[in-house]
């Protein structure tokens, strides 16, 4: 989960990293109760779940209150990579000397946690590891492993911060570190971590991103008001009532709908669906064990979307057991019913009950099953495949006509 | 033969008590797979299937001399839960469930390294080695014995891909689930180099998805390899920047690819195939 820059801030001044003095402005009357305290040149920061705001015209900065609301009003109206600027970060203008990079991440390969550090500060830290892969140093340390102040101060000196400043850069490093492993961090990065004109350290940006699945132990971020998100942009309509249903659910652009078992094949069926010359209108994941609700719910989702023309499905019951998938699936046709063609596989654990449940079903009304062509583990899954990307061609064609 | 597990291994379920993990006992068991007992912390003294529940995993070794541990538990229990096996001296650690936290995964890594243990997962199905052992959710209708080695960060793959073996003939030794979370016990590499020291398995399927590194990571394995390598990766069409699922399939910026992941793979000497039936095809033209 990603934060905004001032959340993460307020995390760095929780564990002693100094910040600018900022307030959160959330509209233009907010703007203007804080021009009073003004004094000097001060930044508008758009406050967006995405990088790349400052080349998009997100942060400026003014230089007197009339200014202040002209320009508040434009950010406000900002969308930056399809985030909506909802919240302005107001800060005083800093008189920078020189922008250092300073951050930590995990290393997967390793299984470490990485700290790297950067005399060449305020540019993407990538662009800088391309450009002058001499100016990044790295410090790989254990999950478990203490990091020494001597290392520290030398991991300091080794990035290149001036003498008079390494003892400050030092405590930083290791407050950041203590930051990242407290709050079960995937990413912290102070960028740029600025030098001031009295030679002072300050984190003038923040980029912080938590692992979600850690949020639980975390109860303190909900008092400061951050709370689970979704980072990836704007969703649709149609992913927004998959969140709030729990089925994890993409919105692609083409006709076919999947509705398939795990993750896994959810993946590699969008590519089969491809191969033999079709489009999926979505990704979806089950999740392990489903529910019958939640599959019946996917199915839902997949019929009142108007551009699925023909619907996949595919289970192969690991952890999700196919008497439970049949039984989600006969909820569905009786509450909702099925309006498009389907063809499907199912086979894997308790597939033998699935099929028992599907043939009562069907002999008790078989008009529910009209839609659907259903296969066992006989048929391989290339084979339904291709006949997904038939069924589809077919509808398209039956409209034209 | 086989890896990792077979008909002599002893098996033990941390969570046997629990709704998952008494049904999976006993599907486990319904197998054949060696399941000598379980661990659930405050019943000690009771039995789960008919196989004694111990209060820790040092006891249940004591008592049963177990070597293996299947992990279901809910995802916050899992740090506590593994290292606990790895101390008590279990030398297999397979954790089944998902979002399972980042550093927890490390914790676990780091103390097993120091044991010499193997852990798979999280958010893996487990591993079977067909007509002898089945750890975790894995539905066996689509295995048997045979000569073809898998590994996947997948579940359904891993039954889709013995599925088209079992269908061909060439069934399979043993089939690794990785694991769909970001950070896990085991690598690509790893696994590979167990199937490389397998007289049994003649060639291994891999198969990984978009995101991460573990892919790439397999590349200096694969080229010191005897025992071909074929390798096929989900999510060639992946809409770039979205999570898929898994929480560890998402395509950060330019890096993990599946394109760039089968190109590298490819150069390393790996046979690609797109889809589960190009896998006899090349399994043939390689005289498997």
């Amino acid at each position: 989960m990603r934060l905004y820059e001032f959340e993460g801030k307020g995390l760095f001044k929780k564990h002693g990293i100094p910040i600018p003095s900022g307030s959160i402005a959330s509209s233009e009357a907010d703007i203007e109760k804080l021009v009073a305290d003004w004094k000097g040149s001060v930044v508008l920061k758009s406050q967006v779940l995405t990088g790349g705001r400052g080349k998009a015209g997100g942060i400026k900065v003014v230089e007197n209150a009339s200014d202040a609301k002209a320009t508040a009003k434009a950010l406000f109206g900002l969308t930056i990579k399809s985030y909506p600027v909802e919240k302005l970060l107001v800060e005083p203008k800093l008189d920078i000397k020189k922008e250092y990079y300073l951050g930590v991440t995990i290393d997967r390969a390793n299984y470490k946690l990485v700290i790297i550090g950067s005399s060449e500060g305020g540019v993407d830290i990538e662009e800088t590891a391309a450009k002058h892969p001499d100016k990044i140093v790295k410090y790989s340390v254990a999950i478990d492993e203490p990091l020494y102040g001597f290392d520290a101060l030398a991991l300091a000196k080794q990035i290149g911060f001036k003498a008079e400043q390494v003892k400050a850069a030092q405590s930083i490093i290791q407050k950041l570190l203590a930051m990242f492993r407290a709050y079960d961090a995937k990413l912290v990065e102070i960028n740029p971590l600025v030098e001031l004109a009295d030679g002072s350290l300050i984190a003038a940006d923040s980029r912080v991103s938590l692992d979600d699945d850690a949020l639980f132990r975390h109860a303190d971020l909900k008092d400061m008001g951050i709370e689970k998100r979704h980072e990836e942009g704007e969703m649709t309509p149609r992913e927004q009532q998959a969140t709030e249903w729990g089925i994890p659910y993409l919105d692609l652009d083409g006709n076919i709908g999947m509705f398939p078992g795990g993750a896994g094949f959810g993946i590699m069926g969008n590519d089969f669906i491809h191969y033999y010359g079709g489009k999926p209108a979505n990704f979806m994941d089950s999740g392990g064990g489903p529910s019958p609700e939640r599959i019946a719910k996917m199915l839902v989702l997949l019929d009142e979307n108007p551009n699925v023309k023909a619907i996949f499905g595919a289970r192969f019951g690991g952890i999700s057991r196919c008497d439970d998938y049949a039984v989600g699936v006969i909820k569905f046709l009786k509450e909702h019913g099925l309006s498009k063609p389907m063809v499907m596989r199912m086979t894997g654990n308790m597939w033998q009950e699935g099929v028992r449940i599907f043939d009562e079903a069907r002999k008790e009304n078989p008009e529910l099953f009209k839609n659907i062509e259903a296969h066992g583990i006989e048929t391989p899954i290339e084979e339904i495949s291709k006949r997904a990307v038939e069924l589809a061609k077919q509808a398209e064609a039956g409209e034209v006509d | 033969m086989a890896i990792l597990v077979n008909k002599k291994s002893k098996v033990i379920v941390q969570g046997i008590t629990g709704g998952a993990g008494l049904y999976h006992t006993e599907r486990m068991c319904n197998y054949g797979t060696n399941i000598v007992g379980g661990v659930t912390p405050g019943k000690g003294g009771q039995k789960a299937f008919d196989r004694p529940v111990f209060d820790t995993v040092k006891e249940c070794v004591e008592y049963t001399g177990a070597d293996t541990s299947v992990i279901f538990l809910p995802a916050k229990f899992v740090k506590e839960a593994a290292i606990e096996a790895i101390r008590a001296g279990i030398k297999f650690v397979v954790v089944i469930p998902e979002h399972i936290p980042i550093h927890d995964m490390l914790y676990i890594r780091q103390e097993a390294k120091k044991f010499g243990t193997t852990v798979l997962g999280g958010n893996t199905a487990g591993i079977i080695t067909p007509g002898q052992a089945n750890l975790g959710i894995i539905p066996d209708i689509a295995f048997k014995p045979g000569r073809v080695g898998t590994v996947s960060r997948s579940g359904s793959i891993t039954y889709y891909v013995a599925d088209t073996l079992t269908r061909s003939g060439y069934g399979e030794s043993t089939c690794v689930g990785l694991g769909g979370d970001p950070v896990l016990g085991s690598t690509f590499a790893e696994i590979l180099a167990k199937f490389e020291e397998d007289p049994e398995t003649k060639a291994v399927v891999m198969t990984g998805e978009i995101g991460g590194v573990y892919e790439e990571m397999a590349v200096d394995q694969i080229r010191s390899m005897k025992t071909p390598v074929l390798a096929m990766i989900g999510g060639i069409y992946a809409p770039p920047g979205k999570r898929m699922g898994h929480a560890g399939a998402i395509v950060e910026g330019k890096m993990g690819t599946a394109k760039e992941k089968l190109e590298i793979l490819a150069g390393a000497g790996a046979h690609p195939c797109k889809t589960f039936t190009d896998i006899p095809k090349t399994l043939e033209k390689l005289g498997v």
